[in-house]
């Protein structure tokens, strides 16, 4: 018997017993252990009302952590306060403290709680809800979104002290309405917005003019309300919350939370073809490793990127485990499930009696499950900040905990998994948010219009909005009388804006062989290229063919089948080059920044032999063409750089050093990879050179290539150090892609580019 | 995708430097006030908003269309008042007819209001109705949809004559002149008299109050919103519940050429981008019209509710007829509402038939079993003749003999008739849940009553 799997009486002793296996210590290539934390707190502040006391202590709280206390003494000095620290160190109490304490003095006061999900916000009623209780005092808390009922809806509207909602209800249903809301605005002294890190990129854009918004309406209701917000841990938390609500904001980090001991071990699969730099599934080894912690009685979470991951894992788990544990003992969670069903989940979870949770990162966010004390990813979650804060769901304030990072063969994993420094010497990424790109600004100045006139020498962001109002006006969605501009359309705006991207959206990929199973989801722009109609798509080795591709509905529909040959598509991609902003020239390498135009049709796909690779059969793909107007960021190489390589060779090399640099932007980024693109061109039309273009993957661009021709050099660099690091011969899907693709040189011939180009700088 | 949109954006930045700064022209005049309003108050003292436009001579269409300007301490906008003489026949009814009716509307107001708010006002008095209908610039009640058009109607204080008043804003700056005037004549008065304001003009009305710094007081006005009646004995004989639909086929009105309500926010739009009244011209005939409809509508459910001339002939058709007497059975009519039964139930053409079993279960509800035995008797004749028999009669004989008769044999009966009916129907897997359901209940009561029968 493993004595792994044998009930360890602590977790020190189970890592003691798992340092003993050379199968599985072979794959760790880093273990890191980050020492415990004492508590630092603070008395109670004795101004605080002695009712809040002793409901804090009937909890037994009878001090506050250093970062409740300094949170607690900003608001109460009406400043807007940002407070950051990680999972589970008491982040409600920072703005719950002061929000109830004014209530317990003034009925009159209002407050709105802003949270991402509706999850998120039926945990804050209860919570709060526990709380007035506790001092039996009448604080009418409650939610505001899509499943309130009308009835309730009218009395929350006139009575509730702190609604609590989403960005998206309070876009599309409480500012249009804002009139059947007079008691809120009028009273309105708190704006609590939490998880304020999950507001960056397209969706954080909109909500920073969504909150402008709402200042706007609070103004105009004559009041004037102090934000208090929170957030995991991101690089830039003030900028951030000052971009987010437009107000200078105090910063309150010093984290007074204790923590145990914890362990982050860094596991990679082992190589199983060397040649193609094949490894073994991560799944297989994420199941491997969670069910050895599951038998031995430690409660596990798994993290996983997909839905269909989680659903794929917890299948195997639950097999895996089945007759020792039951199988209630193990649960999926993910969007799409119940809101009953996630209660059900996260209580169970709370009490212990659910002994392991397969996730994706829906549980990211800070939803109760109480802390846990293993974790193991899946595949790097993408960025720094989310990694720690999933990996903050093990940890208990007292005893110990681990993390496993199981890497995928994709680049940005086996990066990280072989530097390690990379991950832990550095701060998690910023949160960029560009609320001024002009398309998400217009949607937005429109609904602003519709709520309440605007005012000449009124504002909304930096742009200058006479110009909006102008063209707007021209438009015809705005009239124009005397000094104001009211909104002048049939329609309702705030219907046809929605606040989350359309990028969200993935085509899943049903298997047709044996009654209708779902295998598998493609992302939006991987689909014409990868599943249009007679595509061979491989998923976990086995080959299916695409039957039907319903594009609308976002299903491909396929059926297993046994053929000697593969497909490639395609893409006709033009890059069109509207206008250049800023250009830099260092060395061999130009790099400029500014507007392009991307046009995209899937034209024709190829039928390809396995192994011979002779091309025996073509077919046209009819797929509608998109076209996208954005900002763009790209470089290309001098002549004397790239003297001495044939076309071949160069296409060759700038499309490995594009797929290398396409998984390295989104960790400097900390955007979701799909968010930006990348497109080489041996010769450019705009700068006549072999050039690599980085583009956003949104109209108007959010600010991604912006940041990336800033960082460039850093970028190059790092690009550089992952094709050297890289253990495969000559390319592999960690690194320049697989010789299918590059061909059998493609490494060297990425490498020797860019060493070239570096090198005449 | 955004490629217009980017040309567009481009254009906007070329015009940059064209954006010229705005004269002011809010002249903060005049907080003279006018009488404490009937549901809000002021908040704070707003200047009104003038255009320049303001000041020049009104378009000539206006002049056609016989409108002037009114100035007020909150601003001006444009006002047309049309008089009736109370004998003018809008259709089947004088606008008079109503002065002698009204009184009977108290049972559609009680049922309409809160109960403190009817408790207020006990009596309808015609002299406190206002009628209403506004033109908006927009669907659905957000804050930025602009009513530009309120047409009201009252009856004079002589009582000599009805009048029509419609108001109309040149730019949404005279919008709080306007609301300031309606108002005004919400003064003293205690219903609203429209179709559909309850859920629409009235809520649309609140939002631009309070968009102009009203504050409510608390006291809604009460409503007399005739679309629910309507939709009671409407919903399905008429095409649509429209008021225009129901006009022409119940009011006796023919509009003749008339701009659809719909067009309505377009050609206000037009005007505002060209100034030209002349697309007004419709808007304000057809906004005239239904406020005279309102008139005549309430006057229909007011002849209907008991007024004594002219007395309104029973519907001919079934639905209808069964529709009208449960709407005056609940509006306290019983008499009324029970020679309408016994009209429905005394038919026996086809389009009667499926009326008698709701028309049986008032009677049952009344525990009038008299009356309802028979008419479930000729149901059930009916019923046993259909191609696609309901078994609802056969089923509620059964119930009666059993529960009531104690009769168990004729119950059973029953049942066995109702079981061989629903067996009749052909059976098809995908068959709704409830057919299925209802076969099974049969079951369970045929094999209940033959219990019952043996134990004797």
């Amino acid at each position: 018997m493993n004595p792994l799997t044998g009930k360890a009486a602590t977790m020190d002793e189970w890592l003691q017993l798992l340092k003993g296996h050379p199968e599985i210590m072979a794959n760790v290539t880093h273990w890191q252990t980050l020492p415990a934390k004492e508590a630092r707190t603070v008395p109670l502040p004795a101004e605080m009302d002695e009712r809040l006391k002793q409901a804090l202590g009937q909890k037994g709280i009878s001090e506050l952590y250093t970062h409740q206390a300094a949170s607690y003494r900003a608001v109460r000095e009406g400043r807007h306060v940002v407070t950051v620290t990680p999972t589970a160190s008491g982040k409600t109490l920072c703005y719950n403290l002061p929000v109830v304490e004014h209530l317990l003095r003034d009925d009159s006061v209002r407050a709105l709680y802003l949270f991402p999900t509706k999850a998120l916000a039926q945990d804050q009623v209860a919570e709060l809800q526990e709380l007035a209780d506790r001092m039996d005092a009448d604080i009418k808390t409650h939610t505001y979104d899509g499943d309130t009922s009308p009835a309730v809806r009218q009395a929350i509207r006139n009575a509730g002290h702190i609604v609590v909602t989403n960005p998206d209800m309070l876009h599309s249903a409480i500012l249009p309405h804002h009139t059947k809301w007079v008691k809120l605005f009028e009273n309105i002294k708190y704006i609590v917005i939490d998880e304020l890190h999950s507001y960056r990129g397209v969706f954080g854009s909109h909500v920073a003019n969504v909150i402008r918004r709402l200042k706007r309406i609070c103004r105009f209701y004559g009041s004037e309300p102090q934000f208090l917000c929170a957030s995991a841990t991101i690089r830039n938390p003030r900028e951030h919350a000052e971009r987010l609500i437009g107000e200078p904001v105090q910063l309150v980090d010093d984290n007074g939370a204790p923590s145990g001991e914890k362990h982050f071990v860094f596991y990679n699969p082992p190589v199983v073809n060397q040649q193609l730099g094949i490894r073994r599934s991560s799944v297989l080894e994420s199941q491997k490793l969670a069910a050895l912690l599951l038998r031995s009685g430690i409660q596990t979470i798994v993290f996983a990127r997909s839905r269909v991951r989680v659903e794929i894992l917890l299948t195997y788990l639950q097999d895996l485990v089945k007759g020792e544990l039951g199988k209630k003992t193990i649960r999926g969670y993910r969007g799409g499930y119940l809101p009953k069903q996630r209660r059900e989940i996260e209580r169970g979870l709370r009490s212990g009696e659910i002994r392991g949770v397969v996730s994706t990162n829906a549980l990211e966010l800070g939803i109760d499950i109480g802390q846990l004390q293993a974790c193991v990813l899946n595949g790097y979650p993408g960025s720094i900040a989310s990694t720690w804060q999933q990996s903050g769901r093990a940890g208990r304030r007292h005893t110990s905990s681990v993390t496993f990072l199981v890497a995928s063969s994709n680049p940005l994993d086996q990066y990280l998994i072989q530097n390690p420094d990379y991950f832990f010497g550095r701060p998690p990424e910023e949160a960029r948010i560009h609320p001024d790109n002009l398309l998400i600004l217009l949607d937005h100045v429109k609904c602003a219009a519709y709520e309440l006139p605007f005012e000449d020498g009124d504002t909304f962001g930096e742009e200058k909005l006479s110009d909006l109002l102008e063209f707007l006006a021209e438009e015809k969605v705005l009239h124009r009388a005397g000094s104001r501009w009211y909104w002048m359309e049939q329609a309702f705006p705030a219907h046809n804006i929605s606040l989350r991207s359309a990028a969200q959206e993935n085509f899943v990929i049903i298997d047709m062989s044996d009654g209708f199973r779902v295998i598998g989801e493609v992302d939006r722009f991987g689909a014409p290229t990868l599943i249009h109609e007679e595509a061979i798509y491989l998923h976990e080795g086995v080959q299916y063919q695409v039957e039907k591709l319903d594009y609308p509905e976002k299903k491909a529909f396929v059926r297993q089948v046994n053929v000697d040959y593969f497909t490639d598509a395609s893409l006709a991609v033009e890059l069109k080059v509207l206008h250049a902003d800023r250009e830099r020239t260092t060395g061999a390498i130009q790099r400029e920044y500014g507007d392009v135009s991307v046009t995209a049709k899937p034209t024709i796909f190829k039928k390809i032999r396995l192994r011979t690779h002779e091309n025996i059969g073509s077919g046209p793909i009819h797929l509608p063409e998109e076209e996208l107007h954005t900002s763009a960021y790209w470089f290309s190489f001098s002549e004397e750089a790239a003297e001495g390589r044939s076309a071949n060779d160069m296409q060759m090399a700038l499309l490995g050093l594009a797929n290398v640099l396409i998984h390295l932007a989104p960790l400097r980024l900390m955007c979701d990879p799909l968010d930006i693109r990348v497109f080489p061109q041996v010769k450019s039309p705009h700068t006549k050179r072999p050039t690599i273009t980085f583009y956003d993957r949104y109209p108007g661009g959010i600010g991604l290539s912006q940041r990336l021709f800033e960082q460039h050099d850093e970028l190059l660099e790092e690009a550089g150090r992952l094709i050297v690091g890289c253990g495969c011969m000559s390319g592999c899907p960690a690194c320049v892609g697989p010789i299918e693709e590059v061909g059998l040189l493609g490494k060297d011939l990425a490498l020797g580019l860019l060493n070239k180009a570096r090198g005449m700088e | 995708m955004s490629g217009g949109l980017r040309e567009r954006l481009a254009r906007l930045k070329a015009q940059a430097s064209s954006a010229k700064p705005a004269e002011d022209n809010g002249d903060g005049s005049g907080q003279e006030g006018g009488g404490v309003p009937n549901s809000f108050s002021q908040r704070e003292s707003a200047g009104a908003t003038r255009s320049p436009a303001d000041d020049h001579a009104l378009h000539p269409a206006f002049e056609r269309i016989g409108v002037r300007q009114v100035d007020n301490s909150h601003g001006s906008f444009l006002l047309r008042t049309i008089p009736y003489p109370l004998h003018y026949a809008h259709g089947l009814y004088e606008l008079g007819a109503l002065m002698r009716s009204a009184t009977r509307l108290g049972p559609v107001a009680l049922r309409q209001n809160k109960k403190e708010e009817a408790d207020r006002e006990p009596e309808l008095d015609v002299g406190k109705l206002l009628f209403l209908d506004t033109e908006t610039t927009g669907l659905g009640v957000g804050a930025g949809n602009v009513p530009f058009m309120i047409g009201i109607g009252f009856f004079d204080e002589e009582g000599e004559a009805f009048v029509v008043e419609q108001t109309l804003i040149r730019h949404p700056g005279e919008e709080r002149a306007m609301l300031f005037h309606l108002l005004g004549r919400m003064d003293g008065r205690t219903h609203l008299v429209t179709y559909n304001g309850r859920t629409f003009d009235w809520p649309v009305l609140v939002n631009r109050y309070i968009l102009n710094g009203w504050r409510s007081n608390g006291k809604e006005p009460g409503h007399l919103d005739f679309l629910h009646p309507s939709r009671a004995l409407w919903r399905n004989t008429l095409e649509s519940c429209r008021l225009s639909r129901i006009e022409e086929d119940r009011l006796g009105i023919a509009r003749g050429e008339d701009v659809p309500g719909s067009l309505a926010p377009e050609l206000y739009m037009r005007y505002l981008s060209d100034g030209d009244a002349g697309h007004l011209e419709g808007v304000y005939h057809h906004n005239e019209r239904d406020i005279l409809t309102l008139v005549s509508l309430a006057a229909h459910f007011g002849a209907l509710l008991g007024g004594d001339e002219p007395a309104v002939s029973p519907p001919e058709g079934a639905e209808e007829l069964y529709r009208t007497a449960a709407w005056l059975d609940v509006h306290g009519q019983s008499e009324r509402s029970e020679r309408l039964f016994e009209a429905l139930i005394g038919r026996e053409d086809a389009a009667a038939w499926r009326w008698w079993l709701p028309a049986a279960a008032r009677y049952k509800r009344l525990g009038r079993y008299e009356t309802a035995l028979p008419l479930w008797e000729r149901a059930a004749v009916r019923a046993e003749r259909a191609a696609l028999p309901s078994t609802e009669a056969h089923v509620e004989l059964a119930m009666y003999y059993e529960h009531r008769a104690k009769d168990y044999g004729a119950a059973l009966g029953y049942a066995e008739a109702a079981l061989d009916l629903a067996l009749r129907r052909p059976s098809s897997p995908r068959e709704p849940k409830r057919v299925r359901e209802e076969r099974d209940e049969l079951r369970k009561r045929v094999e209940r009553l033959r219990r019952k029968l043996a134990r004797g």
